[in-house]
């Protein structure tokens, strides 16, 4: 299953794959909404996917730190990447970047709103968590007050590219004007929005809206920071 | 011949009349119409807020309810996981009420803010950030700009309040505003610089990874306005205008802000006047300034709340008062106490007839005046404008008929992967 899925940052082929999505068409989502606004539309639509726990697995391009913050901004979990936590359909979740061997004392708070979930054989649901890779690219342009914007998809069998996966999700580059969202639907099943920018918290208001107060789940898979 | 066509035009009348239903006045093309999309992710049907049967729907998402969620893998002490499918609906990340200002340049220029009636001193030093609550103007000083000895610019900074278009961006990312040596160079020969930062729309996007754009007034050609063009090209998020102007001069009638004199030539307090530094490790937020709008009934051409008093809320440009609610959210009394819907109204008249609260409790108080006589009287008379009685509001939103619309696959009951 990890095979079978995959990014999309941008470019847009034009095939007709998608069956409910057509090119051309006004497609009524977008990856510029406001977070939150697709993984509602989806709970509202399916009610029985919200509060779906979710595996999550978080690959960073170095060692490094992730933390997660649980229920309050105070409730801090620092794990050691790559690092897997048990999320929930329908949430969206702040996360710190940190201890970056290459980037020494910087800090990065990108966000993962998720969408849906994965229906892996029962039991097997830690094998195949979501993966989210974050490059040194994506670092490097968040420092420079990019906004990096990733929509993760379960690609559909019968548009899946016929090539062996090298162990790196495969990832396409679309343009800006792109909406990613019906990119994404239009070549499978959206299931996360990764977003990185360059903002960090107010230091003197350490409890504000920043943060999110949306519950993990964390297991055996969960690897504490050294 | 005249009674011939004055029959056929009854006959014409007669048959337009029978084929108008009362739909031709919103719908041309037998098309039904709601608001957009943003606005109907609310919990209720078209409502806003939390409605009848809904249960501990926070903004961000901290709706957890102890009890009624199922047993984890949480280490003690860590809360409960949620429970898929229990009725209550997804929680929506509260948007970002403050915008995170990154001052980048030029490196070692010090960045203070008005107080009040004074200044905080070098509060920040480029590059640095801070955090403006969004919807107000500040003013900022500029202070020991590099190359530039002497100079003190006072510029305003006027952040806008946060839109569906901006508020991903404003959530992730800062809001970079350099001053340039062409800017100060224009400032200094006596011109205005406005430098408005904004969000391109999408079809505007030029570089391969979104980001903000800025336009300057002095790189624009004569007679266009940067607030209109950006504003054209996408989505504001904040506007700086620079000019001379000194605003801590002792001497200035009816204006210096820590001036020792008044306005009427009388001696001022010394401890009236603010004097914070953050080189002695004093910090102060900034406070927005004054009414923009003057303190007249005239409101301004931005139909938006606007800055008001320190520490006050708000100015509300339709009420035209501070702390009333802001326009397009109206507050509609529902049956249980909730505010209405935060779009504009259906246009329709509510359903509920009769909405009935008895109240049988015993009580023994005293019998309730009925008639209170309070005699008040002004001198001079008050004489004043006539207040606004009419305002007119058009949100106009794109339509799609069938066959126009594509819808997510998940949504449109296709079986999951």
């Amino acid at each position: 299953m990890n095979k079978a899925i995959a990014l999309a940052l941008f470019v847009l082929c034009g095939e007709a794959i998608g069956q409910a999505q057509v090119p051309g068409r006004y497609f009524p989502l977008d990856h510029r909404q406001v977070p939150g606004v697709a993984s509602r539309w989806n709970a509202l639509t399916r009610p029985g996917a919200f509060g779906q726990p979710q595996p999550v697995q978080i690959h960073l391009p170095e060692k490094g730190t992730v933390s997660f913050y649980h229920g309050s901004p105070q409730r801090v979990v620092e794990t050691q990447a790559p690092s897997q936590v048990g999320l929930f359909v329908g949430y969206t979740y702040r996360i710190k970047l940190s201890g970056l061997e290459s980037h020494p004392g910087v800090e990065l708070y990108p966000t993962l709103e998720v969408i849906d979930r994965l229906h892996p054989p029962e039991g097997l649901a830690e094998r195949f968590p979501i993966p989210v890779e974050i490059t040194a690219e994506e670092l490097e342009a968040a420092l420079q007050d990019r906004m990096i914007t990733k929509v993760i998809y379960l690609e559909q069998p019968d548009v899946a590219r016929p090539v062996e996966s090298t162990g790196f999700l495969p990832v396409e580059e679309l343009s800006p004007r792109e909406n990613l969202m019906a990119a994404a639907d239009h070549r499978g099943r959206p299931v996360a929005i990764f977003r990185l920018g360059g903002r960090i918290p107010d230091p003197q208001a350490p409890a504000d809206e920043f943060y999110s107060q949306s519950p993990i789940q964390f297991s055996t898979a969960t690897v504490p920071a050294e | 011949m005249r009674i011939y066509f004055l029959a056929l035009g009854t006959l014409l009348i007669v048959c337009v009349g029978c084929a108008h239903d009362g739909q031709q006045l919103v719908n041309h093309h037998g098309e039904y119409h709601a608001p957009p999309a943003e606005m109907l992710a609310h919990p209720g049907p078209m409502v806003g807020g939390p409605g009848p049967g809904v249960m501990l729907a926070s903004a961000n998402g901290g709706m957890v309810q102890p009890g009624m969620m199922p047993p984890g893998m949480m280490p003690p002490g860590m809360g409960c996981p949620p429970g898929p499918g229990m009725g209550m609906m997804p929680p929506m990340q509260a948007p970002a009420q403050s915008t995170q200002v990154r001052f980048l340049g030029p490196e070692g220029m010090q960045i203070g803010w008005q107080i009040g009636e004074g200044f905080a001193d070098a509060q920040i030093t480029a590059p640095g950030r801070y955090n403006f609550h969004q919807g107000a103007t500040y003013r900022l000083k500029l202070a020991r700009v590099p190359g530039r000895e002497g100079l003190t610019l006072y510029p305003s900074l006027h952040i806008y309040p946060v839109q569906a278009q901006t508020a991903a961006y404003l959530e992730h990312n800062t809001l970079p505003i350099r001053i340039t040596d062409e800017d100060l160079d224009q400032v200094e020969t006596n011109n205005f610089v406005t430098k408005v930062i904004y969000l391109p729309d999408a079809k505007y996007q030029e570089l391969a990874i979104a980001g903000v754009e800025e336009l300057v007034s002095t790189r624009l050609g004569p007679g266009l306005d940067p607030v209109a063009e950006a504003d054209r090209r996408g989505t504001i998020m904040a506007v700086v205008r620079i000019g001379n102007l000194d605003y801590e001069m002792p001497t200035q009638l009816g204006g210096g802000l820590s001036q020792q004199v008044g306005p009427d030539g009388e001696l001022m307090q010394a401890s009236h006047v603010v004097q914070v530094s953050g080189e002695q490790g004093q910090y102060v937020p900034p406070m927005p300034i004054g009414m923009s709008h003057g303190g007249s009934n005239i409101p301004g051409d931005m139909m938006m709340s606007g800055p008001s008093y320190p520490g006050q809320p708000p100015y509300n440009p339709v009420m035209n008062v501070a702390g009333g609610p802001t326009y397009g959210y109206p507050i509609t009394g529902t049956p249980i106490g909730l505010p209405g819907p935060p779009h504009l109204p259906l246009g329709r008249p509510a359903g509920l007839k009769k909405h009935t609260v008895r109240n049988t409790t015993d009580y023994n108080v005293g019998k309730p005046v009925d008639q209170v006589l309070i005699d008040v009287r002004h001198e001079p008379g008050i004489s004043m404008p006539e207040p606004v009685k009419y305002i007119q509001y058009t949100e106009s939103h794109p339509s799609y008929g069938q066959g126009e619309v594509s819808m997510p696959a998940w949504a449109a009951g296709q079986p999951a992967q």
